[in-house]
């Protein structure tokens, strides 16, 4: 069956990753995140960046964006890795530009109606990029899908009859139920652990994170949407970098 | 702009002595794009690309999906709005439809799709149809895009039963083309998607042919002059209507739907009557065109009456039968036979199936062979010659060929033995 086929490649090409990533994370034995380190992509080295608390930054956000938003929702952001890990001013958390920018980011496209597995390759680029999108976004002055109006016709009130309490399951905000699949080990995808999984699968996730205990103290969060590439020279240049990465953050971080 | 109704018959009179077996070729003939419209700008496209993400899909076949979806994107313009839903067991809308302000909104997201669990193909196509109809526009053309390479196991897999809730849409102003990819889709799903879809049904072999699918789709689209087109064929008191070849399915009143009309395309239905002897200048049978057309509310329509000049049934019978009419009653014929080949072949009888295709080959030996007898002939010899090599290609290859005669079916550009049924 070519489905068990998939399978298996997934598996191997993740345990490699893990495994190489383990050796360097407790290398370097320090508990981090696998993230770039914040304003890190593109951020002027000599310039002092202004850093802002999370109240601060809610405020800004909120005003640029014209809605509130929750330190939850920005904790959700970042537990997903949408959003950068703030950096630590003693045992306060501050944030940066670059933190700005993806969290307006992510609203916007949010608001359109982009699920977050969507969104998490928009932010992932550097802040210039960041900004060219936020600009594309403000040109394109498209309603926002939550506020469009429903027109009300006659094929979609025959679609909606034709809806399984399932299917409606599928149309709520992919972000409510993300949390309880946090955990769930990278190798359910292996054939013979699928069935089990899809059952405790909620039909309505859209964005599925995999999280590995590296080390004690140590884990490694990865989206079902991050693209690895195939083993040979290229996944191995892209190991390197994210060790590089790794390695940069931690020095920061002393 | 309308189509036009042109009719022959095998001869050129019915008896007036004797009951006359009446064979009439109807032909649709949509007149050749106006100059004033194709230099305008077409309608706009509403548009859902459904794509199965199940695990079969994997791989070269998921790629190409995506770069297609991607080019797709690219393709589109402001005007049109795209929404990309993607579904294994579970259905996700990727992007909720909106207007292709910024392609690169779309083909961040197109990147983000992985292959997973199994094919809930039905709720996939809903989740794409509900994003059309948030945005249902009279004025553009609306229509789900179902790209799959398997058959449905997940939620609702019956073919009859999702192809009467497509058709259903399709009543209400939402078209859907459905899509085939690879060995392992189900064709006889498909191909019912399609019809009651009102769409264009595709049999890809190659992934690598999705762009050039999805670029024929946009055209075709544009060059729509007629959609839900339909023929109703009204036999008057005493005629019978024997048979329909092209196995079109019936619409709510009766009448036969056809498949999309394109500028400068033609299309065939061939009729079989039986009349007692007849007086001149009776009619015979009305034939009752109707379609819609793209961005217009109304349905528009017209009726041809047929009436035959009448003679000696001796006479008639020392008049030679028209080439034309003979050629697409047999071509048609052969289309509707192919079905007769898949029945054994289900049945696990491969040489009945092969004899049904040598049946009809045997009757296309016996007609003057132009090169539309030709090209069928090839078409079913390769088949022939399939049946042993690969039972499943072959059943999927009779199946899109036999419906050709009731169906938009995209032609494969690498498949240049194939002719197109309908024209």
């Amino acid at each position: 069956m070519e489905a068990s086929k998939e399978g298996i490649g997934f598996v191997s090409t993740t345990t490699t990753l893990a495994e190489v990533l383990t050796v360097a994370v407790q290398a370097c034995n320090h508990s981090v995140m696998v993230q770039p380190p914040p304003g890190s992509a593109s951020a002027d080295p000599g310039a002092a960046e202004v850093l802002y608390g999370l109240e601060q930054l809610l405020e800004l956000a909120g005003e640029q964006l014209g809605e509130e938003i929750s330190s939850r929702t920005v904790r959700l952001y970042a537990t997903e890795g949408l959003i950068d890990r703030p950096g630590k001013d003693g045992r306060r958390a501050v944030y940066g530009r670059r933190h700005l920018l993806q969290l307006l980011l992510i609203r916007s496209l949010a608001r359109r109606g982009l699920s977050l597995s969507a969104i998490a390759p928009h932010v992932a680029s550097s802040d210039q990029e960041l900004e060219q999108q936020l600009q594309q976004l403000d040109d394109s002055s498209v309603a926002p899908a939550a506020t469009g109006t429903p027109t009300t016709n006659d094929a979609l009130d025959y679609l909606q009859g034709l809806q399984s309490p399932a299917a409606s399951d599928a149309q709520r905000d992919a972000s409510a139920s993300l949390l309880p699949l946090l955990g769930s080990p990278l190798s359910s995808r292996s054939p013979s652990l699928r069935a089990a999984r899809m059952a405790s699968r909620s039909s309505a996730s859209s964005s599925r994170w995999h999280r590995f205990s590296l080390a004690p103290g140590v884990e490694l969060h990865l989206s079902e949407s991050a693209s690895i590439p195939p083993p040979g020279t290229r996944r191995e240049a892209w190991l390197r970098r994210l060790i590089d990465r790794l390695r940069e953050q931690l020095d920061q971080t002393n | 702009m309308q189509p036009s109704l042109h009719v022959r018959s095998l001869r050129p009179a019915v008896a007036a002595d004797s009951a006359t077996t009446l064979d009439l070729l109807i032909s649709i003939a949509a007149p050749a794009m106006p100059p004033e419209l194709d230099s305008r700008p077409r309608l706009p496209l509403n548009l859902a690309l459904v794509i199965d993400r199940s695990g079969s899909m994997s791989g070269e076949k998921l790629s190409y999906a995506r770069k297609a979806a991607r080019f797709l994107a690219g393709a589109l313009t402001a005007r049109d709005r795209l929404a990309i839903v993607t579904f294994d067991d579970e259905v996700e809308v990727l992007v909720p439809s909106q207007p292709v302000q910024d392609p690169k909104l779309f083909i961040r997201a197109i990147n983000t799709i992985h292959s997973g669990g199994t094919t809930a193909l039905f709720d996939g196509w809903l989740a794409g149809a509900m994003q059309v109809a948030n945005h249902l526009d009279p004025a553009a053309l609306n229509r789900v895009l179902l790209l799959s390479d398997g058959g449905a196991n997940e939620g609702l897999v019956d073919s009859a039963e999702i192809a009467a809730k497509v058709a259903g849409l399709s009543q209400r102003g939402i078209s859907t083309s459905a899509f085939g990819l690879g060995a392992g889709f189900d064709e006889d799903l498909m191909g019912a998607v399609a019809g009651a879809g009102d769409g264009t049904l595709a049999f890809i072999e190659s992934p690598t042919q999705l762009e050039k699918l999805y670029t024929d789709e946009l055209d075709g689209l544009a060059q729509t002059l007629g959609k839900k087109v339909s023929l109703g064929i009204r036999a008057k008191r005493d005629v019978q209507l024997l048979d329909v070849i092209n196995d079109c399915e019936l619409t709510a009143a009766g009448n036969w739907q056809l498949p999309n009309l394109r500028y400068g395309q033609e299309m065939t239905v061939a009729a079989r009557f039986q009349l007692p002897a007849w007086q001149p200048n009776r009619e015979i049978v009305s034939l009752r065109l109707a379609w819609q057309q793209p961005g217009r509310p109304e349905r528009f329509a017209f009726v041809e009456h047929i009436t035959l000049p009448v003679m000696a049934v001796a006479d008639l019978a020392g008049m030679d039968p028209d080439p034309v009419v003979i050629e697409q009653f047999e071509l048609l014929l052969a289309n509707r036979e192919r079905s007769l080949a898949i029945e054994e072949l289900d049945r696990g009888n491969l040489r009945a199936a092969r004899a049904h295709l040598e049946a009809i080959d045997q009757r296309l030996s016996l007609l003057p062979q132009t090169d539309a007898i030709q090209r069928e002939r090839l078409l079913l010899e390769e088949k022939k010659a399939l049946l042993d090599q690969d039972r499943n290609l072959s059943r999927k290859r009779l199946r899109r060929e036999s419906l050709r005669s009731s169906m938009s079916v995209w032609e494969q550009p690498t498949d240049s033995t194939d002719s197109e049924g309908l024209s």
